[in-house]
């Protein structure tokens, strides 16, 4: 089944994943045989409406799902090797200098009792080996290249000092810190005012074209897919029901949900009126797929 | 207006106790969060009130439904004023004005099922006789909000967000209210859910006659769901009106930069690019409310007008820097008139010392001998300029900016011209003073940021004073640019042209700097 990769290979590959959470009775599915390609320096967002599974493809990439999910078939291939099954210890190697991420809520990923300065210096010292006079130099580097007005002032600092786009900033530092190859930002900007937003998202577009990283990109907005990503994937239930650039599936969708998310996004450009929630009879359509999908899959075993 | 307001307030103002600067005894100083609302809402009406966090909607939605009492102005409801009904008073009127909250994670009872819920404000104000009554009007209620009424036997943690959502609006809409409050109800769900929501609102609306007021961040949501807006800025409505009109074009800078913000679902590349250098960084804005100000040149002009717009916008003092205070009447017992002529620069390091609670400088005084660079006089003339325009500006900056950095940060607003980005000829000396002083609030601009002090540039086209009168019309009103160069204070801009002349240039500029050049040349020495 797993050809070899070519020479130039996507950086992250799922491959047919199927998720599901460990039950009394029974498993819930939750991802329904996902695949997707990263290609190296893309930015590919992940759409969908809460529960459609993404904020899992992210931890099942990153290998931070909860212990009860149990990936029960497909792997996910990171610069061409199955890290599907990775064991713990080669799991944190990867970390930092492969994968970083950008957390929805910066508050509850920084530990509120360290300073600002120590937490990103810390990941310096752990995966580059950089001695402290080093990591403290790096440090201020970083937090210059997220725009953070007076480093010196902030190192000293504990994350509750901080705003909520400064703190996002600071984990934007801390995700690029080693100089990853790929980055999972999972909602980076839902929890901030629209004018942090679009200051956060041109900040991790421009680590992201500095680094030539590639980024995993969750989110529910369109608005911001369409201004960051290079290709979309559309999920519901777990599955793909499409992926495509940016452009096409913004202004030509091919399914019929991509369509009705597009037609639910309210506009502050157009005239007010009646936005149109995803018709019922559509979502009872996909739920009846996903059902057949998996009565499909259980009786071939 | 042709209808009569179900809803009005005037002056509204609100201080709550500030606990995280409350001494080990007595009472916790007061905070002010609104100052000063006017706003009104018809019966059926929908107002949106957007803004940022901390902008103050928050407090704003709770005071107009009394969840809060105001400190100061008027607040009528069905032209009844209950800015000061006590609470007893108040209940019976309670049911015709409710809230819908932003998170029903924590504001519905997490012991309680659904029906308990909803039935509750039924309960406690007798509209159900019994049992069984309460259940028949919640189940109707239920339906009401597209649920079903097995939803009433769960508990508020068995649904998901949108269901949720539902519940607190049923329980809002149970006693029949004439004004609901709804706020942040939309901001944690995903696109699908709440444009049911937003449909569910606007069926009640048009079924019961709901007047809304939809408080939001979101600004594509309110042109959705809203008639009128009103903009919040540190608890000042900064901006109100039509929404179709507002977001067509918006007049204050703020508005504009919210709704630049907003990612509509449209491929643009360029989106990112365009966010300004000078944005990327978290904004420096500052409260002139409680601020401690110095304007040179305060004695008249520009001068005078921003000593005004500080005291009204409620500058805890004001240090009235002129030549000679010998004749200067004091307008207000928080103004101190202060000897300081900014070309005697050991007379600026005394002030800096006398006047050390300083967190808002406003240079201000500029000299202008109104001649052309070919007059006789022209060096002596561009000497005396220079003195006080830009040696004088730069020597305040050089002063005062260790003054701001142990006040905080603070800000520093330098009155400059649209003439300092494009020379008019008649006075040319003039302009290539105020050109200079450009070049200097850039570089102090860069070398405050660190200290976080927010430096403003205030480019005006021909301002109406003595000083003005040489220049073609229009010309702008001195109270409006003080005005204007304070919003951008509160707002965090560093770069502003008040009146349409200046926007003009500058946008003439941006498109065409030879072309605009060569229009002001026309204005040759006569």
């Amino acid at each position: 089944m797993t050809a070899t990769p070519p020479a130039v290979g996507p950086t992250l590959s799922v491959r047919d994943l199927h998720l599901a959470i460990a039950g009394r009775r029974r498993d819930t599915p939750i991802l329904r045989g996902v695949s997707l390609d990263i290609a190296p320096g893309e930015v590919h967002g992940l759409v969908g409406e809460s529960g459609a599974g993404k904020t899992m493809i992210g931890k099942a990439v990153l290998g931070i799902q909860p212990s009860r999910a149990r990936i029960a078939a497909g792997s996910v291939l990171f610069d061409g090797r199955d890290i599907t099954h990775l064991p713990e210890r080669e799991r944190r190697r990867l970390m930092g200098r492969g994968m970083g991420l950008i957390p929805q809520d910066p508050m509850t990923s920084l530990n509120p009792a360290h300073r600002i300065g120590a937490q990103i210096a810390d990941v310096l010292r752990l995966h580059l080996g950089l001695d402290r006079a080093a990591a403290g130099a790096r440090t201020l580097e970083l937090l210059n290249e997220v725009h953070i007005r007076a480093p010196e002032r902030v190192v000293r600092q504990y994350p509750h000092e901080l705003s909520g786009g400064m703190r996002q900033r600071v984990s934007i530092a801390i995700a690029f810190a080693c100089r990853p190859k790929l980055i999972v930002a999972d909602e980076p900007t839902t929890a901030l005012d629209v004018t942090v937003q679009r200051q956060v998202l041109a900040l991790i577009k421009r680590m992201q074209a500095q680094e030539d990283a590639s980024i995993l990109f969750v989110t529910h907005d369109l608005g911001v897919v369409a201004k960051i990503c290079d290709r979309v994937t559309v999920l519901h239930g777990g599955r793909v029901l499409e992926t495509g650039a940016t452009r096409r599936i913004v202004e030509a969708p091919g399914h019929d949900y991509t369509r009705a998310l597009i037609a639910a996004t309210p506009r502050h450009d157009r005239p007010g009126g009646l936005l149109r929630p995803v018709p019922e009879a559509l979502t009872a359509r996909l739920d009846a797929e996903a059902l057949a999908y998996d009565a499909a899959r259980g009786s071939h075993g | 207006m042709a209808e009569p307001a179900l809803l009005e307030a005037a002056g509204l103002r609100l201080s709550l106790p500030d606990y995280s600067r409350k001494p080990p005894f007595g009472p916790a100083p007061p905070v002010d969060i609104l100052h000063g609302i006017d706003l009104a809402l018809a019966p059926g009406d929908t107002l949106g009130v957007v803004g940022e966090s901390g902008s103050g909607k928050t407090s704003l939605g709770r005071t107009l439904v009394r969840l809060y009492k105001p400190t100061a102005g008027r607040l009528t409801f069905d032209g009844r004023d209950i800015a000061d009904l006590p609470e007893n008073r108040l209940r019976p009127l309670r049911p015709q004005f409710q809230m819908i909250f932003q998170d029903p994670q924590s504001s519905l009872n997490p012991r309680r099922r659904v029906a308990d819920i909803v039935a509750q404000p039924l309960r406690l104000y007798g509209r159900a006789a019994t049992g069984s009554e309460a259940r028949r009007q919640v189940d109707a209620l239920l339906e009401r909000v597209a649920l079903r009424p097995a939803h009433g036997d769960r508990y508020p943690h068995e649904l998901s967000g949108g269901e949720r959502q539902r519940v607190g609006i049923a329980r809002a809409i149970a006693l029949q209210p004439r004004l609901v409050v709804a706020d942040e109800i939309v901001s944690g769900l995903d696109m699908s859910s709440q444009a049911q929501i937003l449909a569910l609102l606007h069926e009640l609306r048009r079924d019961l006659g709901l007047a809304l007021v939809f408080i939001s961040h979101d600004l594509s949501v309110v042109r959705t769901v809203c008639d009128r807006v009103v903009v919040m800025l540190n608890g000042r409505a900064v901006e109100q009106g039509d929404c179709a009109a507002i977001f067509a074009s918006p007049r204050h800078p703020y508005t504009r930069r919210l709704l630049n913000a907003i990612p509509l679902p449209d491929v643009d590349p360029g989106w990112v690019a365009r966010t300004a250098e000078n944005e990327l960084g978290e904004k420096l804005t500052m409260n002139v409310r409680d601020s401690v100000a110095l304007v040179t040149g305060a004695n008249r002009g520009v001068g005078a007008a921003f000593v005004r717009a500080l005291l009204e916008r409620g500058a805890t003092k004001v240090y009235a820097g002129m030549r000679s205070t010998d004749g200067y009447e004091t307008p207000d017992g928080r103004v101190r008139p202060l000897a300081l002529d900014v070309t005697d620069h050991g007379r600026i390091a005394e002030a800096a010392a006398e006047c050390g609670d300083v967190t808002l400088l406003v240079n201000n005084a500029g000299a202008n001998r109104n001649r052309p660079i070919s007059d006789d006089d022209a060096q002596r003339n561009a000497r005396d300029e220079m003195d006080v325009n830009y040696f004088g500006t730069m020597e305040m900056c050089r002063r005062f900016g260790p003054v701001l950095d142990a006040n905080g940060g603070g800000a520093i607003v330098n009155m400059l011209s649209i003439l300092s980005r494009v020379n008019l000829p008649m006075i040319g000396t003039y302009c290539a003073s105020k050109a200079a002083s450009l070049s200097l609030t850039q570089g102090v601009r860069a070398q405050l940021a660190a200290q976080g002090t927010l430096v403003v540039a205030v480019m005006p086209g021909a301002i109406n004073t003595r000083m003005g009168d040489m220049n073609p019309p229009p010309l702008e009103e001195p109270a409006d640019v003080a005005s204007a160069a304070l919003d951008a204070v509160e707002a965090g801009e560093e770069d502003i042209y008040p009146g349409t002349v200046a926007a003009g240039v500058s946008q003439g500029l941006a498109a065409d700097a030879k072309a605009v050049e060569k229009q002001f040349a026309a204005y040759l020495p006569g």
